[in-house]
């Protein structure tokens, strides 16, 4: 009687750790993501469903550029100038009207690049060719392509930003990829972010 | 055997509850105590219902606090019942086989405690149904927490009906066929450790808690149970000596002080163990135990308490050792006393609070549970001490009149 | 208890001061829409307040005994979060659009944080606590951000309270909120399986089935989880109304919460609202099954690690530097 239960409680006893030690190791079918996303690819398959549902913004164009997936599309910018065509005031003679360029331009204040490599204006923009940015090689760039004159100097940011580690797309992840240009988060003129006060805090704040 | 056709099951819940009911002058003021106190737990968990637990201290980084501490604590004392079934039941010792039941009742009471400071922690209590197998969804075997339900009750269950069984059939003239209930006292033997065990892995099996995430808090557990829950008993056999007719044998107390003895050694042995390795290097895994014994930033309300506890364990695990009143009840009592606290602030707030201190993401913050959490634990404590008296008193008088 | 209070109250005036300074704008659109909600509940026809009772106790009834999320069928799905939409215009006032939009074929989502270029400003967290219908009272985030001097490489010495002109000199910004891990440790915790990680990558919680044991907080070595330890209070007019059941609709007391990845926008195709308010780019959001997705460049061409990886919680959030 006595041995009996002993071996019956001992079976138990070894049931309950083989289940604990089960229930450590739950693991069934579980694959880390590197497998995962190695595994997948080569069969992405985008959803018709999802890419239906999302509405083509208006005011893109398409970069003059590819990334590792084609195609990709930049906000507009020159709709964004206020005051584009720049040739309707910048005709082949002087602006005449008195402080056209405090009323104009007056809010610009360059300060691109830091030591003796500050940039002037004539860095981007020619007294020739107003509607145009114009590299230093004398290549014209759209206003809606500014990207390709930021990104002779700044290379190595154009790469990220072209593959999607530098910038943003503008609301959606999928769909059409819709970035922000280089102008959308950067001031031209001045591109470092200035100082200012976090939007909120968090606590505990002690 | 002799039925005797007056009794049944019905005159035995009745004659019990009359029993419990019943008694002298000092019964009856312990008795309206306990209840007023109940009632203010009620109210204080009325008040915790409605508003939610920010009624409580606890917060987004110590997200447990005073209930979780105190179940775990209570866990270990519903488990070191075993140290007197062990002795009973499979040695066949008759001092604790007089007394078996008493720790059976102690651990019922605990068990009762334990599963009240869970439903109280719960946000939702409402919902707690989820667990029920069958109707819930039970993450068995993944989930320790499911696991802990599941022994818990199970132990509950046990420790009901072995010592319902037997008082009923004593109760009844009849003699309890061992052979019926013999294999399931086998069976709360092992799973005592099991409940123990499981609660331990509960927080051991927890990586982001470096302060836990410990192979030895499953033995310490056991340890420190094996003498909290013995002085704990030592206690409740003290008072029933010295207030009923049920008298013990000093015999008794020795053997439970050896045990008290041995187990509080161990526990202290690796409790030492623990400060060296935290303390001789540390690591930033030893953050929340300099928390703990020192205080980080500013941030000490914990220190006192652990310092207290050591020193009170360390005096009475030598007064007991050295057995210095020589079984003198007026120096056992206090040494047990202070052991079954110094285990409580160790084992309760010493080890859940400071786990949660500093967060997983370095924050510090203290914990102070307020008013109305203190409401609710001591509510629960008394229903506690309610649920011992009451099972305790009737089997006593069973034990008295037809033993 | 009373002076940690008053000092939370004393910096809450301060920081209301100090962002007040450029939302005279905000408080007078926000009076407007006041004005507007108001004048809209006069003119709805006087509805039987009896009856509207009654129905909503058998509605609250009928939610009450509801299953666990996972194992409803799509129609039980649908009437959940019909009647979830009622309670919620009884409750609160507003109508509510929620979804219960399950996840897409080949979508495995994943982030990336791009320590380099943060600079403090939280626009990501005030997003989140718009968007996800925090709770204000308590001050709810899901997302934290470090302030980090240079030198170091973990938040455990970061400053995550910071509050002052950033960035600071000397420091750089490390963000952190629920990682959505594969092998999530919260999950394996929860006692009822009300949390668990859906096909396309997002740990969610089903709020109605979670019991409110707080497990998985203690499981979570990113202290990724949130409790909502009162009913939350969020401002009528600030309540986002495009819902999902598994993410920002409002949350009852005594449940778990946490980032959802931003499911009602994510699997609507849209970037989630940390990512979108973003004024640095520093968050790149995408599915990691596409091998086109920025998130893909990113681990592809970028040094990249993830917060505490020798725990093996295999998170799908990405840190990585320029």
């Amino acid at each position: 009687m006595k041995k009996k239960s002993a071996y019956i409680l001992t079976c138990l006893a070894l049931v309950f750790f083989i289940m604990l030690t089960y229930g450590c190791n739950e693991k069934s079918g579980h694959h880390s993501v590197a497998e995962t996303i190695k595994a997948a690819s080569t069969a992405h398959v985008p959803s018709q469903k999802l890419e239906a549902s999302i509405a083509t913004p208006e005011d893109i164009v398409l970069a003059k550029m590819e990334y590792q997936g084609g195609y990709f599309w930049v906000n507009k910018r020159k709709s964004k100038i206020s005051r584009f065509q720049c040739s309707n005031c910048h005709k082949d003679k002087k602006v005449q009207i008195r402080d056209a360029n405090q009323v104009a331009h007056g809010e610009i204040s360059l300060n691109h690049g830091e030591g003796n490599r500050q940039l002037s204006c004539d860095t981007c923009h020619k007294m020739d060719e107003r509607d145009y940015l114009v590299s230093e090689e004398g290549k014209k760039i759209d206003f809606d392509h500014s990207y390709q004159l930021c990104g002779i100097c700044h290379f190595r940011q154009k790469k990220d930003w072209i593959g999607g580690a530098h910038g943003k797309r503008v609301t959606y992840w999928a769909g059409k990829r819709v970035i922000k240009s280089c102008t959308e988060c950067h001031s031209p003129h001045s591109p470092r972010f200035s100082k200012r006060w976090p939007k909120t805090y968090s606590r505990p704040l002690e | 055997m002799d039925q005797n056709p007056k009794k049944n099951f019905f005159t035995f819940i009745k004659d019990a509850t009359a029993w419990n009911l019943s008694g002298s002058i000092g019964y009856q003021i312990y008795l309206s105590v306990l209840f007023a106190i109940i009632l203010l737990g009620i109210y204080c968990y009325t008040l915790q219902a409605r508003q939610g637990l920010g009624v409580t201290g606890m917060q987004d980084i110590v997200s447990w606090g005073l209930y979780i501490s105190n179940f775990t604590f209570l866990v270990g004392v519903a488990a070191a019942a075993v140290m007197l079934i062990l002795p009973a039941y499979i040695f066949r010792d008759p001092d604790f086989h007089k007394v078996v039941i008493i720790g059976e009742g102690v651990a019922v009471g605990a068990l009762v405690m334990c599963l009240s400071f869970i439903v109280v922690d719960l946000g939702g209590p409402l919902q707690a149904w989820h667990l029920i197998p069958g109707i819930g969804l039970f993450n068995w075997p993944s989930s320790i927490l499911a696991w802990d339900v599941l022994v818990l009750n199970g132990y509950l269950l046990l420790n009901l009906f072995v010592p319902a069984y037997i008082l009923y059939s004593r109760y009844m003239n009849r003699k309890p066929d061992e052979r019926k209930y013999r294999p399931f006292v086998f069976l709360s033997i092992f799973w005592a450790f099991g409940i123990h065990l499981v609660t331990a892995f509960l927080y051991e099996g927890l990586p982001a808690r470096p302060f836990w995430n410990n192979p030895l808090l499953g033995p310490r557990f056991l340890a420190s149970a094996f003498a909290a829950g013995p002085a704990l008993i030592t206690l409740v056999l003290a008072i029933i000596h010295t207030r009923t007719k049920f008298k013990l044998d000093t015999s008794l107390f020795n053997k439970l002080r050896l045990i008290i003895v041995v187990s509080a050694i161990i526990n202290l042995i690796m409790l030492f163990s623990e400060i060296f390795k935290e303390f001789y290097t540390p690591t930033h895994h030893s953050v929340s135990a300099v928390y703990l014994f020192f205080g980080l930033e500013g941030h000490n309300s914990l220190v006192p308490w652990i310092w207290t506890a050591i020193a009170m364990n360390i005096t009475a695990t030598l007064v007991l050792a050295f057995n210095v009143g020589k079984n003198n009840p007026t120096i056992l009592l206090p040494a047990a006393v202070l052991l079954f606290f110094g285990i409580w602030i160790e084992k309760g707030v010493g080890l859940i609070v400071p786990g949660f201190i500093p967060s997983p993401l370095g924050e510090i913050v203290d914990y102070a549970p307020t008013m109305t959490e203190i409401g609710v634990t001591v509510g629960v404590l008394a229903l506690g001490m309610l649920v011992v008296t009451f099972l305790i008193k009737p089997a006593l008088i069973i034990e008295g009149q037809f033993d | 208890m009373s002076k940690q209070e008053n000092g939370h109250k004393e910096i809450d005036q301060f920081v209301e001061r100090i962002l007040s300074k450029k939302s005279n704008r905000r408080k007078f659109l926000k009076n407007t829409v006041q004005a507007a909600a108001v004048g809209g509940a006069i003119t709805m026809p006087g509805s039987a307040e009896a009856g509207l009772m009654g129905e909503n106790s058998l509605l609250k009834w009928k939610e009450f005994f509801k299953k666990n999320y996972r194992l409803m069928s799509q129609e039980e799905k649908d009437s959940t979060v019909s009647r979830l939409e009622q309670i919620a215009k009884e409750r609160y006032g507003v109508d509510v659009q929620m979804s219960n939009k399950g996840p897409e074929e080949h979508v495995l989502y994943g982030y990336a944080f791009n320590i380099s270029r943060c600079e403090g400003f939280m626009d990501c967290v005030s997003a989140c606590v718009k968007e996800n219908n925090l709770d204000r009272k308590s001050h709810t985030q899901y997302i934290r951000i470090f302030e980090l001097e240079h030198g170091q490489m973990s938040v455990e010495s970061g400053n995550g309270k910071f509050f002052h002109e950033v960035p600071e000199e000397g420091h750089f910004y490390m963000g952190v909120q629920c990682f959505h891990c594969e092998n999530a440790p919260c999950i394996k915790a929860c006692p009822t399986k009300a949390t668990w990680i859906e096909k396309d990558g997002i740990v969610v919680v089903d709020y109605d089935w979670c019991i409110g044991c707080r497990y998985c907080l203690a499981a979570c070595p990113y202290w990724g989880r949130r409790f909502n330890w009162e009913d939350p209070y969020i401002p009528k007019d600030e309540i986002t109304t495009k819902q999902h059941y598994l993410g920002n609709r409002i949350r009852p007391k005594g449940k778990m919460e946490k980032c959802t990845f931003c499911i009602q926008r994510s699997r609507e195709g849209k970037l989630t609202a940390c990512a979108d308010a973003c004024p640095t780019g520093s968050r790149v959001f995408g599915n990691l099954l596409d091998p086109e997705s920025e998130i893909r460049f990113v681990l592809k061409n970028k040094k990249v690690f993830r917060m505490k990886e020798e725990l093996h919680t295999d998170p799908k959030y990405w840190y990585f530097i320029d």
